[in-house]
């Protein structure tokens, strides 16, 4: 699920960005810091959408570098349990098949594949019915609810299942 | 407190499932002989006749080796069935308590106590814990179910793998940081064996890879599994929901227990001779274990026993006091209306119209029987009275009658009056009759309030009463 917020965060300013476009220089380095990381409690932080206020700036003894304190406006991804989204397969293996949605790795193991949907080794390996019409490879687009979300602080792993209704392939890059 | 619905539960509980446990170590070889399963119902069913219970005692009374009895209660401790406490008593008090006994109580008893005190310093009691018992066993039940059910519809588990060579456990969590490079399978941390998918783990005890006939079977047998269950734990859901509402009974820690315990006793022995004190002090002193011969159970049964006594004899009180026979009114008893019942007053009373005012004059009832015997005396005087009066008016009318030219309308409006209203009577009266009648009031001058309501009665009942009217005017 994706959220508006307010962030801050104190950004270190080397001493030569100090000038004219002091403030220009440090919303690009803010950009450069937050965007695509991730945070346990916010999710990942996709973009910077703008900055409410930048504090008043201190000079660090003996390096010279100066601490903004900055509010900046963002979007963040967060995946929650039982959450539905569509993502992209990545890898297919044995054990299931992993795809990605934006940031955030899903997991879909193969008990939670229906039961009518096959692994088949090869080169390209990939889960098909038994009449062949879906099929699951690398590249697939898959509709998927996420069970289980393992979330650290700088990393969320999630869990998924494609077995439930309207769950599954949206899109066969193959029959295209 | 009512033990039963949670005995019931606890033995549904017990040969639910802890009919097939064995205590015995897996080490131990299992040949017929030391088979000790069904071990565990026996003692929990034991200890539901039991409240606190030292273990010694138990395994007394149940025939079984300490040490057995012992492991088996360990183990319903870690199953939160069962709450045990240690005591620790030092062979001096043990002894000194063992030579107070032997003064105080008869000689069995005595031995019993005496040898087990030297012999042990750790006494280990143990309790049931309904409270507990019953979060237990619908937490068991709960997982059961769910565990079940997930797998049915393999739903929302989180896949588990374990590693077959170190037996190390993974979630499908994990599943990023075991993927290996060079093949498809995922990975042990440690030991780099190849892991295995351990969802199938209550159906695929008999082999069978995860293809799909597998997969169908194993299924089907879930859904059986549940069914199975439902059917065959109906009995302890039914008693579980049951018991839902009841108030939980509650034996507390041992300490408090065994003060209770022996209040209890105490009260239900009746007499307070020299056993009681000595052994209450001892308990106190010693650290209390000196309940010997007061059956758990028994106690109980004594207490519930004596209240119910109690409250009998209140409920006979209080029937007593709604009505009492007329033999056991006194003068003077301070009873209402109701005590002493509508229909006995009425006895009593001559006048109809008596007995109505005292039905509607509460307050006068304290002085109710006073008032009845004036009241006789008065009726009688009263009627002597009026007797004489009548003959001497009808005397003096026909004097009137004689001497005057009205008097025979008087003579008629008197006699009229007697059937008709008091109106007309008490114009007649009026006339000559005041002087005898005065002598009344003085004699019964406390009786006012009585004589007024009287004479107010009688104005709605009958001819008689005609005349009360001229007491009012006394």
């Amino acid at each position: 699920m994706f959220f508006h917020i307010v962030l801050e965060r104190n950004m270190q300013l080397h001493p030569r960005h100090f000038g004219r476009n002091l403030r220009e220089n440090l919303v690009s380095k803010l950009m450069k810091d937050v965007e695509g990381t991730c945070s346990g409690r916010h999710g990942f932080v996709v973009a910077i959408t703008g900055i409410e206020n930048v504090g008043k700036g201190l000079i660090r003894d003996g390096t010279g570098f100066v601490t903004f304190p900055v509010k900046y406006q963002c979007v963040v991804f967060r995946p929650f349990k039982g959450e539905i989204l569509e993502a992209v397969v990545t890898m297919v293996n044995k054990m299931g098949f992993f795809a990605e949605a934006g940031p955030v790795q899903i997991f879909v193991s193969n008990h939670l594949i229906p039961d009518d949907m096959e692994f088949q080794s090869g080169d390209m390996p990939n889960y098909t019915t038994s009449d062949g019409s879906v099929k699951i490879q690398k590249d697939s687009e898959v509709r998927l609810k996420i069970i289980g979300t393992r979330v650290d602080a700088t990393e969320i792993f999630c869990i998924g299942t494609i077995k439930d209704d309207f769950l599954g392939v949206i899109n066969d890059p193959a029959a295209a | 407190m009512s033990v039963e619905p949670f005995n019931r539960l606890v033995k549904l509980a017990a040969r639910a499932f802890y009919d097939d446990i064995t205590t015995k170590g897996d080490n131990q070889p299992k040949t017929g002989r030391s088979d000790n399963r069904g071990i565990a119902v026996v003692v929990l069913d034991a200890l539901t006749r039991r409240q606190w219970v030292r273990e010694e005692d138990l395994a007394k009374d149940l025939k079984l080796h300490s040490k057995q009895l012992r492991r088996t209660l360990r183990f319903f401790e870690e199953e939160k069935l069962v709450t045990r406490d240690h005591r620790r008593e030092t062979a001096k008090g043990a002894k000194i308590f063992s030579a107070a006994v032997a003064a105080t109580v008869d000689g069995q008893q005595t031995a019993k106590e005496g040898e087990e005190k030297i012999k042990l310093h750790t006494h280990s009691y143990c309790c049931l814990d309904y409270a507990q018992i019953y979060d237990v066993v619908r937490y068991r039940l709960q997982r059961m179910k769910k565990k079940l059910k997930d797998e049915l519809e393999n739903k929302n588990t989180v896949q588990e793998y374990i590693c077959p060579t170190c037996a190390k456990r993974y979630t499908a969590l994990d599943a990023l940081r075991l993927i290996s490079l060079d093949d498809e399978y995922f990975h042990c941390e440690s030991c780099n064996g190849e892991l295995v998918a351990e969802s199938d783990k209550i159906a695929a005890q008999e082999g069978g890879e995860g293809d799909d006939n597998a997969r169908r079977r194993r299924r089907e047998k879930l859904k059986d599994m549940l069914q199975k269950m439902e059917v065959q734990l109906k009995p302890l859901i039914e008693q579980l929901s049951r018991v839902k509402d009841l108030p939980v009974p509650e034996f507390g820690t041992l300490q408090a227990w065994e003060v209770r315990a022996r209040a209890a006793g105490r009260a239900a022995n009746g007499d307070s001779s020299g056993i009681d004190p000595s052994r209450s002090s001892l308990g106190l002193g010693y650290g209390g274990s000196s309940l010997p011969f007061v059956g758990d159970t028994k106690v109980e049964v004594d207490l519930s026993g004596a209240e119910g006594k109690g409250e009998v004899i209140k409920s006979e009180n209080e029937s007593s006091l709604k009505v009492l026979p007329p033999w056991m009114i006194k003068e003077g008893m301070n009873l209402t209306k109701e005590q002493r019942g509508e229909a006995k007053q009425e006895s009593k009373m001559d006048g109809s119209s008596a007995s109505l005012e005292f039905t509607d004059d509460k307050k006068s009832l304290i002085e109710n029987d006073d008032k009845k015997n004036i009241q006789d005396e008065y009726v009688k005087a009263y009627y002597a009275a009026l007797l004489k009066k009548q003959q001497e008016i009808e005397e003096a009318a026909k004097k009137h009658d004689l001497s005057n030219a009205h008097s025979l309308n008087g003579l008629s409006s008197m006699s009229s009056s007697r059937q008709v209203g008091m109106k007309s009577k008490r114009d007649e009266d009026e006339g000559d009759d005041d002087v005898e009648w005065e002598e009344a009031p003085v004699a019964s001058n406390a009786n006012e309030n009585y004589k007024v309501d009287l004479n107010i009665q009688a104005d709605a009942s009958g001819d008689d009463e005609d005349d009360d009217i001229d007491w009012e005017e006394g």
